[in-house]
């Protein structure tokens, strides 16, 4: 049994062949039943995502092929995919799905989103009845891995958008959100998608304002807020907590003096400038005045880069989380596959015990419902005492990989196991051979490394 | 026994200060949790060993240092509680915690050794006196611990990431919101303000009733706490009328605060208010 992951991602391939292989929501129960239709796939799932599109299957031999699948699916020239596509097997598949499962491999590191859409992914495959033992059980390692990296590390814990930014900021200086009213001067793309933020996380009022009065009600519009005409923006402010600017006016709007205006007017309570505007809108000097916190755009991203670099620090400690779970989740594979021996070992035992208690049946002669017991209890004792050692060995020499040990003790005690652990494991690392025939695929086999 | 139920409190609350730390710097919910049942178990106790420790001396004040000590630390902790209860700015507790464990501590050590000989503290309108007073000076405390927090808070906001390095900029992450601070100091300014009202109104009818009568208003002590219930009015006053918040707002707390102090203080040169002595 062979792990493959194929697929396209940000960092492999540009939007216009990703949007190629795309798969909405709707459409991936049927393709991932039509996948689990191709041959030799026993179980599968598929991951797509605006950022990838990712195709995980068992597969009985590396011979199969998944590429010409999506070649198939999505009517699409072999030429146009096959520099973008990369293949993962095995212990690589493995280590891939774990770091994608935790955000390692995200566009923004450690953001949220991946970890619900690989879920959302792994519940859609098993309704459409494409997962059993072996990827349930890698999926719930992954979802576990990556639970571990949120908990154990802080590569979620700061924002990394300039919005994300501008709302954390503001949650620092008003706590709650709920009630707060936001006044958007000018109508940038950026201050929308701040407000809409700020929306989110509970703001009240909207207010807009604008030179052209449509373009305002435009924007006004889908956060059902009230348009302020131009001439009204220094009476406005002072009802607004936050004041979003991004006009294209070539000197300050907001000056000193309409700070302490606005402060007098308001009782000081405080406002929050952000100022998003090049040439900016907001005088520097407003951010000396007490009660008043003005941030321009370099600010912003001088924030955002700072928690950036947090994250980046964070993700060598939450790679290293990843390498342990890998190597902990092939050591429980590699002692999972010796458990047909230690099954068969507990079979015979048993068979030999009941045969000699049955031997011995007539010289013990009718024994009371306590003695039975005992005799069975003491029985069942010494068999488990004397199996213990041959199970453990099993085990060891399962986990090392020692294949010669676990031949001799297979032939000892006849058993019906494999003698190379790698090679009877669900997932096997990636050998030398396995390397050289993805070498010869035609196909790009992405590293790590690159997608570091 | 009451020796016993204030050592587990003292336990108990010195166990909480150690929790608070990862619960509010590295924001880990679970010692959160484990700080606030801590804590609240402390409390509890606390509070039965000091209703056992007045139920078995047949009196409902304190009479002695520590149990002035404990009183307090009783007080800092339900004050804690209420904060967090009503603004969940556990990040108090830090300062709050570790305080009533030192006030917790010496009185746990064993009982009074020595308690004030006056008859006059033994009068049973002072326990409210007393008990008024804790409380105002303790609501005071915590409104100086927010201001301060206020003014650090404020000075990393306004100095922006660029003048500070990320190390530098993410260790204070877990002070409250420059609202939620405004608003415990407030709430605890308006809340110590009756107590006092009330703790100086009872003290000045006692005083009425000793042999010293209207003089006693001219001993040092008892002017300095005039003084500084005129400049909480006028703390309120200001607060109130010109929507006085943050900076100055904060540098004012500071002066009732310092006044507090010196009253406090002020009982080394008091020749009236000093029961130890009688």
């Amino acid at each position: 049994m062979t792990l493959a992951i194929i697929g396209v991602n940000y960092k492999t391939a540009p939007i216009e062949v990703r949007e190629r292989i795309a798969i909405s929501r709707e459409e991936l129960p049927e393709t991932t039943r039509a996948l689990a239709a191709v041959p030799g796939v026993s179980e599968c799932m598929i991951v797509s995502t605006c950022n990838r599109v990712e195709l995980l299957a068992a597969v009985d031999s590396q011979d199969i092929d998944l590429t010409k699948f999506l070649e198939r699916h999505f009517d699409l020239d072999p030429a146009l995919l096959a520099p973008h596509i990369y293949v993962q097997r095995d212990q690589e598949a493995v280590r891939h799905l774990f770091r994608v499962a935790a955000s390692l491999d995200s566009m923004v590191v450690g953001e949220p989103q991946i970890l619900g859409q690989v879920k959302e992914a792994f519940a859609v495959a098993r309704a459409s009845g494409t997962v059993a033992g072996q990827l349930e059980h890698l999926l719930q390692s992954a979802f576990a891995a990556a639970k571990k990296v949120r908990s154990e590390t802080e590569i979620g814990s700061n924002s990394v958008s300039i919005a994300s930014v501008a709302v954390e900021l503001a949650r620092k200086i008003f706590g709650s959100l709920a009630g707060r009213t936001v006044f958007l001067v000018g109508a940038g793309k950026m201050s929308e998608l701040a407000a809409r933020h700020l929306v989110q996380q509970g703001a009240g009022a909207i207010l807009v304002t604008n030179r052209t009065v449509a373009r305002a009600r435009s924007m006004a519009e889908p956060f059902h807020g009230r348009v302020i005409p131009f001439e009204g923006i220094y009476e406005a402010a002072s009802e607004a907590d936050i004041v979003i600017s991004s006009t294209g006016a070539p000197h300050p709007i907001f000056r000193r003096e309409h700070g302490v205006a606005f402060m007098r007017r308001r009782r000081n309570r405080p406002m929050f400038f952000i100022d998003i505007a090049v040439p900016r809108d907001v005088d520097p000097a407003m951010n000396k005045l007490e009660g008043i916190f003005v941030y321009d755009i370099d600010d912003l991203q001088q924030v955002a880069a700072a928690h950036m670099a947090e994250r980046s620090r964070e993700a060598g400690d939450a790679e290293a989380l990843i390498a342990a779970e890998v190597a902990r989740f092939h050591q429980r594979q590699l002692t999972v596959n010796v458990a047909p021996a230690i099954v068969a070992l507990q079979a015979q035992a048993e068979e030999i015990r009941q045969a000699e208690l049955k031997r011995m049946q007539s010289r013990l002669g009718s024994l009371s419902a306590e003695q039975a017991a005992a005799v069975e209890a003491l029985t069942r004792g010494l068999v488990n005492k004397f199996l213990h050692p041959p199970m453990q060995a099993l085990k060891q020499a399962a986990r090392e990989g020692d294949s010669a040990r676990l031949d001799a003790l297979c032939d000892t005690w006849d058993l019906p196991a494999s003698a190379d652990p790698e090679a009877n494991s669900a997932f096997p690392t990636t050998g030398p051979e396995n390397q050289a025939k993805s070498e010869s695929s035609p196909m790009k086999e992405v590293s790590q490394e690159s997608h570091q | 026994m009451y020796l016993l139920w204030l050592r587990a409190a003292a336990v108990l609350y010195s166990a909480a200060s150690v929790a608070v730390f990862p619960a509010v710097l590295y924001g880990l919910s679970r010692w959160r949790k484990i700080c606030v049942h801590l804590a609240g178990l402390a409390v509890f106790f606390h509070f039965v060993s000091m209703v056992e420790m007045l139920v078995q001396a047949h009196r409902w004040m304190p009479v002695g240092v520590r149990e002035v000590e404990s009183l307090l630390g009783l007080a800092v902790a339900a004050l804690f509680f209420l904060v967090w209860w009503l603004y969940e700015a556990i990040s108090l507790g830090i300062f709050a915690l570790p305080a009533t464990f030192f006030l917790v501590f010496v009185p746990s050590l064993g009982p009074d050794r020595y308690t004030f000989p006056s008859q006059g503290v033994r009068v049973s309108w002072l326990v409210a006196h007393i008990a008024a007073l804790l409380i105002s000076y303790v609501a005071l405390c915590f409104s100086m611990l927010a201001s301060v927090l206020y003014l650090i808070q404020e000075r990393r906001i306004k100095s922006k990431p660029s003048a500070l390095k990320a190390s530098h900029w993410m260790p204070l992450d877990w002070l409250p919101p420059l609202d939620t601070l405004e608003r415990i100091a407030h709430a605890t300014l308006e809340f110590g303000f009756p107590c006092m009202t009330v703790g100086l109104v009872i003290g000045s009818v006692l005083a009425q009733e000793t042999p010293l009568g209207a003089s006693y208003f001219l001993d040092p002590k008892v002017i300095a706490s005039f003084v500084s219930w005129v400049v909480y009015v006028f703390l309120l006053l200001v607060r109130r009328s010109a929507g006085l918040r943050g900076r100055r707002a904060a540098y004012l707390s500071g002066a009732v605060f310092a006044v507090m102090i010196a009253v406090w203080a002020a009982n080394l040169l008091s020749h009236v208010h000093r029961f130890g002595a009688q």
